[in-house]
């Protein structure tokens, strides 16, 4: 009886660029170069082709939400905290912007920086508790501070109470604001891959695979999992800080969960550890959630069914998938 | 009772079992030698249908292929597709490797789950059988069984596999990281419960010495092939495998 299984193995080009060898040719260098750049110049390209302001502002949302979900993939996939706390950074970040500008005067592109850095901190020190437990602690950490912030603010009536803090600044035209945060999501991203190749990322994934054995290493894995809380909580502030500058607003919805939720469904259908992945899956995620506007209150519905069909049918994710047939080639041999 | 032909399994294409046949006889303990990925939990997890799971899992996730080839048959029936949980309650259990006790569980309960599939009056049977073979455990029937001693935990882990009523039980390095006094005291009690209860039982084991003499037939796995078999004098005589499993030279 003859069988046959099928083999997967890697196309001999990926073998060939895996090295240092990728600058023998162009066919090879473009091999490694394309996917990268097809990314880059589309996200840069993209406000040219949208046909409206309204879809230009959706790219906008498309980009804070890719820093959101890059920062969820970093911290889930390669420290092994689950975060839930997306709207703690967008909501810290947001407002410490707004303050800045309305009461300090600061323009917005000295606003953002100083918000970024500074809530960053603010969302470190808060997660710090947490930080040396393992387990669920963190998850659900990180999902309390956004709901409590939200009653307190209500409560005390500060920062503005329910109606949010108004006039503030806006990005001095719509193409800087497009380029602004599509620069941003281009930088941490590359930033990012290249951090968790670097020794502090070695740490990192360390720490996520077994803590105790990091520990025994003589390393305090608290101070490196708040490294990473910082890193993350800073690409989440960003976002916050350009969301109140591009809707000249901050206001309780800052803490709302949608902002937790969303990365995570990116995260899942464009494939978890890959931080193109999770972009991607914003990519796709936003547009589709403002087509079903269209819907109305059906919307979560077709929302609900295509992330469950997602992972049914596809749970590795577009991007692990993508990867895999790009440097892979599959064929039937004799065993 | 089992007879597994041709099983080929790859892990990718990382070749682990290479068309291995292994068979076992009713009321036999049959033993699997190998050194370390000599592919002795693969066939384990093949024969008692976990490598399915397994396969399953990561083709969900996308992960490695796991291809399975070849055949097992039990009791004249083939179950080369069916499920791990149908498996056991065809009658195959394995007691696996580095005992996966279930640690937040304590002793009675982790005996009680095993019981899972058995009536409530052949529980009781055999709980009395367990505490009676196992003497320690009936002492630490409140412990939690994290906190158990690792031979404390094998015996358990043994003890959970037969609350499950198995007709073939497979052991999966039983004897992993326990001190001689506590590996001869669970030998000697595999031999009992062969005897006593005439359940088929496959051991596998890196170290020959200990297991062999209760063993009635064995196998040598080498980098995922059988390069031996035979009844037990003729495998304890062979040169080759004194030197290598015996550490005899």
């Amino acid at each position: 009886m003859e069988q046959r299984r099928k083999e997967r193995i890697d196309r001999g080009i990926k073998v060939r660029t895996d090295g240092l060898y990728a600058v023998m040719s162009w066919r090879e260098l473009s091999y490694l170069t394309m996917p990268r750049m097809v990314l880059i110049v589309g996200l840069l390209i993209l406000p040219f082709v949208m046909p409206s302001m309204y879809w230009q502002r959706v790219i906008s949302i498309v980009c804070i939400y890719a820093l959101l979900a890059v920062s969820f993939d970093l911290l889930a996939h390669f420290v092994g905290l689950v975060s839930l706390g997306g709207a703690l950074f967008i909501g810290v970040g947001g407002y410490l912007s707004a303050i800045m500008n309305t009461s300090f005067g600061f323009p917005p592109l000295l606003a953002i920086p100083i918000a970024t850095i500074a809530g960053a901190g603010i969302c470190t020190l808060l997660l710090l508790p947490c930080l040396p437990l393992r387990g669920v602690y963190f998850a659900i950490v990180s999902l309390m501070y956004p709901l409590a912030m939200r009653r307190v603010i209500e409560a005390l009536d500060i920062l503005g109470g329910t109606d949010g803090i108004m006039g503030i600044d806006s990005f001095p035209n719509r193409w800087i604001e497009q380029y602004f945060v599509i620069l941003m999501v281009l930088l941490f991203l590359f930033g990012v891959r290249r951090l968790v190749n670097l020794d502090l990322g070695l740490v990192l994934r360390a720490v996520k695979d077994n803590d105790q054995a990091v520990r025994a290493s003589g390393m305090s894995i608290t101070f490196y999992k708040a490294v990473a809380v910082f890193i993350s909580s800073a690409m989440g502030c960003l976002g916050g800080a350009c969301i109140v500058h591009i809707y000249m607003w901050s206001g309780m919805s800052l803490f709302a969960l949608d902002f937790s939720i969303l990365p995570i469904a990116a995260t899942v259908i464009g494939g978890a550890g890959t931080l193109v992945g999770p972009v991607l899956g914003c990519l796709i995620l936003v547009p589709v959630s403002e087509l079903l506007r269209e819907f109305g209150t059906l919307r979560i519905v077709f929302y609900s069914l295509i992330l469950v069909g997602f992972i049914v049918f596809r749970s590795e994710g577009i991007m692990v998938y993508g990867q895999r047939k790009y440097h892979q080639i599959e064929r039937w041999v004799k065993v | 009772m089992l007879e597994a032909t041709g099983l080929m399994v790859f892990y990718e294409n990382m070749l682990a079992l290479n068309n291995v046949s292994i068979k076992c006889e009713d009321k036999q303990i049959v033993g699997v030698f190998g050194a370390n990925s000599a592919g002795k939990s693969t066939l384990m997890y093949t024969i008692s249908g976990i490598m399915e799971d397994i396969r399953k899992k990561e083709d969900m996730a996308g992960g490695e292929r796991i291809t399975v080839l070849g055949q097992v048959r039990f009791l004249g029936r083939d179950i080369t597709d069916l499920k791990p949980s149908k498996r056991a309650r065809e009658g195959i259990v394995l007691c696996p490797e580095r005992r996966r006790i279930f640690p937040e569980c304590s002793v009675m309960e982790n005996l009680r789950i095993g019981a899972y599939l058995a009536t409530s009056s052949q529980a009781k049977d055999t709980l009395e059988y367990v505490f009676n073979v196992y003497p320690t455990l009936e002492r630490l029937q409140k412990r939690v069984g994290g906190f158990l001693s690792g031979g404390e935990q094998q015996m358990l882990a043994v003890g959970r596999a037969l609350m499950a009523q198995p007709k073939l039980l497979l052991m999966d390095e039983p004897l992993l990281g326990l001190s001689p006094r506590i590996q001869a005291m669970l030998v000697r009690s595999t031999k009992e419960i062969r005897d006593e209860k005439g359940i088929s039982i496959i051991v596998t084991e890196q170290y020959a010495r200990p297991v062999l003499p209760i063993v009635d037939y064995a196998f040598i796995l080498e980098n995922g092939a059988a390069v031996l078999e035979g009844p037990r004098d003729e495998v304890l005589n062979n040169p080759d495998v004194r030197s290598a499993y015996f550490g005899v030279s």
